[in-house]
């Protein structure tokens, strides 16, 4: 960590949430870009820290658990497992499972003997056996369970003819888009309505490299956007719920404290069994007031606000309020 | 007799591996034997996507070979090697294993997985290409996935074919001559459903035939699946050496380190981020020569330029390189 | 070869194992007949839409076809997409159909808000949902599973 506290005094009592907030932004303007690099290193922002694990589990584990469930019993759609991709969530489950327990040896553990599996987590007082690839032994099945494990959102992506198909998932907190729509979709088509990455190839590039990850590899890159409220599931499905926010925020009083910058830590990995992809997508949400009290974050985020070319800021669907949010930043 | 030592480093292409130790060595036929490998302390094995191979180091060179199992949870990695009397020394060395011996291998590497979606598995083998494809007959089994194989081998000379016919049943078919096989596959390749993809490993005029006559019968490339055993590309490329023409020294690229790890070693800094040739940090300036493009990154109008290189993967095509360095 | 089956009879005309071209045209503008198979053997089949019983009689005939086949598909998007969809789920690859679409002719349009499936004229941006009566943006952004382009509710961001 390289809190420089003798400094600056008010950064001795940053709260968690913000000196482990993966603040993704290196320069003062933004450009999609093939940014990814190995995962599991650290690394140190201005405020703190990111990044040492796989799965990160903070303060908000078991409130963010609570949210997915009520998400899923209300629209089943969340999660979508396609009957050729059962093999390959249990690949995930016992993949993410084995690296949970390596990285909080104190609260986690899992054995497994041949098929058998004893995984306890005693965060939420669990201690379960299960069998491997036997899809009744677990409460939900292994996809729901994976789900109620971790904080991140589950895609997994299958290669076959040269690409790769978003055949399975679980996927509550959506930062606008459908995952029930895209199942069954090409990487090509998942990513038709992003603008400018057709042009620039950056999705077919993207795609090869996943598909020549071997298994076992893990890499991860971070992608980001705004929420108006403390909201993770920004979901197309609900739309019409959070919509009509985008177009009053900007002349809300409120607006620090209402808007946050959401930052997705996706992590890629091959899968060791199946060979397929899997996307791991943790997202962070931090308000803009919480931005400024790291003096660079502000001035940063602010610059890119501003610069943000019109079809970006159209697409990441912020163009109507990110005047106003680079105007505080750059105000304060 | 434990004559095989451990060598004292591990080569490239077994980096970030595992040292496993020899469980059992038995024999198969007079020329392929079987050995099986294990964590000397115990404990499963990383799984593996049916159709893996491993890489394996002998002396100072490596070879790679199928591994036979599912791949499901492993305790033991097993593999079965041709002996080749004049090839390399990998299989002969590899003959030589012992009981107790420990080895250096790779993470098991996946090259030719079976399809998900399928709903029936064809799979055709000749000689020791039986080694992956019973790799796929075993993890089709787990899944409750049909297969059934076409093995062709010469009379008396056939490995794991005791294995193939328990786990297989009426689903193995056998050849032990050209005229018969070609009876099988013609009359399989005309009557599979829709389900069903095609996976073949042997020598590769027998795969190119299997595989021309596959699409001469109308199947598409995208049902064709094949490896050439004992040619898993390791692709360590050939040594070169690098003038860095502002510092004034000379470097010497060897064959399975790259450029960039070689400009590391010698103190040089070079921003970088994937190390996998994605995403264009670690972007040199060339001078003179013509780079040997293995990047994502730059698009083929640039590559043809020969005047940007990607130093985490590309190296070179001329024995030479000058950099703006 | 020419083999024609009426769409309630669908299969019953076609030998098992058949390995050639099946052309299957949906509506009054699906016309398969100028598209050329060449000297592979060829069944043809019409239907008036990709409705539940034209959509079990195209499986069933795939079914009972052997790999080496390809399906060739005539029609407005909404019908052939259908079509496709259901032809994929038999075991049938991109790399094995051809479609021949009537661009002017109708297409689905999903709500995610509803999951309701609304069919709509080729022309026009926006569409009220057959479920929920949204008014729909119809977004460039078309799932080949369910045979549809994505809508979603329009002008939400505006209201205020």
């Amino acid at each position: 960590m390289s809190i420089n506290i003798d400094k600056n005094p008010e950064s001795d009592v940053l709260p968690e949430r913000i000196r482990r907030f993966p603040f993704p932004f290196t320069a003062e303007q933004y450009r999609y870009s093939a940014n990814v690099e190995p995962a599991h290193k650290t690394v140190e922002t201005e405020a703190g820290a990111w990044g040492a694990g796989l799965i990160d589990i903070d303060e908000f584990y078991l409130q963010e658990l609570a949210d997915r469930d009520q998400i899923l019993t209300r629209d089943p759609s969340r999660m979508q497992v396609l009957p050729h991709m059962r093999p390959a969530v249990w690949d995930a489950l016992t993949a993410v499972l084995s690296s949970m327990a390596e990285d909080y040896p104190d609260t986690m553990s899992f054995h497994r003997e041949g098929n058998t599996c004893r995984w306890q987590n005693t965060l939420q007082n669990l201690n379960i056996e299960f069998t491997a690839g036997d899809d009744d032994s677990l409460p939900g099945g292994p996809m729901r369970f994976l789900g109620s494990q971790i904080q991140d959102d589950i895609v997994l992506l299958d290669i076959r003819e040269d690409t790769m198909w978003l055949d399975a998932g679980l996927v509550s907190f959506a930062a606008d888009w459908s995952f029930s729509f895209d199942v069954g979709m090409n990487f090509l088509e998942i990513h038709g309505p992003v603008p400018r990455v057709k042009e620039e190839n950056i999705v077919r590039r993207a795609e090869q490299f996943l598909m020549r990850l071997q298994p076992g590899e893990q890499f991860r890159r971070t992608n980001w956007t705004m929420t108006i409220g403390q909201r993770l599931d920004t979901s197309t499905e609900t739309y019409p719920e959070w919509g009509p926010d985008r177009g009053t925020i900007a002349t809300d009083p409120d607006l620090p404290d209402k808007l946050h910058l959401r930052v997705e830590v996706q992590h890629l990995i091959r899968l060791p069994h199946t060979g397929v992809v899997m996307f791991l997508i943790r997202s962070y949400l931090l308000s803009l007031t919480d931005i400024a009290k790291v003096p660079v974050w502000r001035e940063k985020l602010g610059h890119v606000l501003a610069e943000l070319p019109e079809d970006m800021a159209e697409y990441k669907g912020i163009i109507r309020y990110r005047k106003a949010a680079s105007d505080w930043l750059l105000a304060s | 007799m434990t004559t095989t030592a451990l060598p004292i480093s591990a080569h490239p292409a077994v980096e970030g591996g595992l040292q496993l130790e020899v469980t059992s060595v038995s024999v198969q036929t007079e020329s392929i034997v079987s050995i099986i490998l294990a964590n000397p302390s115990g404990g499963t094995l990383p799984s593996y996507v049916p159709g893996s191979h491993l890489v394996v180091q002998y002396g100072d060179g490596v070879n790679a070979y199928s591994l036979t199992g599912s791949g499901n949870a492993p305790s033991e990695y097993a593999i079965s090697v041709l002996r080749v009397e004049d090839g390399a020394g990998g299989s002969m060395a590899m003959h030589q294993l012992a009981v107790g011996d420990r080895v250096y291998v790779s993470r098991p590497r996946s090259a030719f997985a079976p399809v998900s979606t399928a709903t029936h598995h064809l799979l055709v083998a000749a000689g020791i290409g039986i080694t992956p494809v019973l790799s796929h007959a075993r993890a089709a089994a787990d899944r409750g996935t049909t297969s059934s194989l076409i093995y062709v081998y010469r009379p008396g000379a056939g490995a794991h074919v005791d294995e193939a016919r328990e786990l297989l049943g009426p689903a193995l078919t056998e050849c032990s001559n050209r005229t018969g096989f070609q009876e099988v596959l013609t009359e399989q390749l005309a009557s599979q459903n829709l389900g069903t993809h095609l996976y073949v490993c042997g020598p590769g005029a027998f795969m190119d035939g299997v595989l021309g006559q596959a699409r001469e019968l109308g199947w598409p490339e995208a049902r064709l699946h094949s490896e050439a055993f004992g040619a898993a590309e390791l692709d360590e490329g050939e040594p070169f050496s690098v003038n860095l023409v502002r510092s004034g020294i000379k470097l010497e690229v060897p064959a399975g380190v790259s450029l960039l790890e070689t400009l590391e070693n010698a103190g040089k800094t070079i921003p970088n981020m994937c190390r996998k040739g994605i995403c264009g940090e670690c972007s040199l300036s060339v001078l003179r020569g013509a780079p040997q493009h293995r990047d994502l990154y730059l698009t083929d109008e640039e590559k043809a330029e020969n005047t940007t290189m990607m130093c985490c993967v590309s190296r070179s095509e001329d024995p030479e390189l000058e950099l703006d360095l | 070869m020419r083999s024609v089956s009426m769409p309630s009879a669908a299969g019953s005309g076609l030998e098992p194992g058949f390995r050639g071209v099946i052309c299957a045209s949906f509506g009054v503008t699906g016309d398969t007949a100028g598209h050329d198979t060449g000297d592979r053997p060829r069944h043809d089949l019409r239907f008036v839409s990709a409705n539940p019983e034209a959509l079990a009689d195209l499986r069933s005939v795939l079914g009972c076809s052997h790999v080496g086949v390809r399906l060739v598909l005539a029609g407005p998007p909404a019908d052939i997409r259908a079509a496709a969809a259901a032809a994929a789920e038999c075991g049938l690859l991109e790399e094995e159909m051809t479609l021949l679409c009537d661009e002017a002719g109708p297409r689905v349009v999903y709500c995610p808000h509803c999951r309701a499936r609304t069919t709509v004229g080729a022309a026009g941006t926006e569409a009220e949902c057959s479920g929920c009566a949204t008014t729909l943006f119809i977004a460039d952004h078309f799932s080949r599973r369910m045979g549809a382009y994505l809508g979603y509710s329009a002008h939400v961001e505006e209201a205020s």
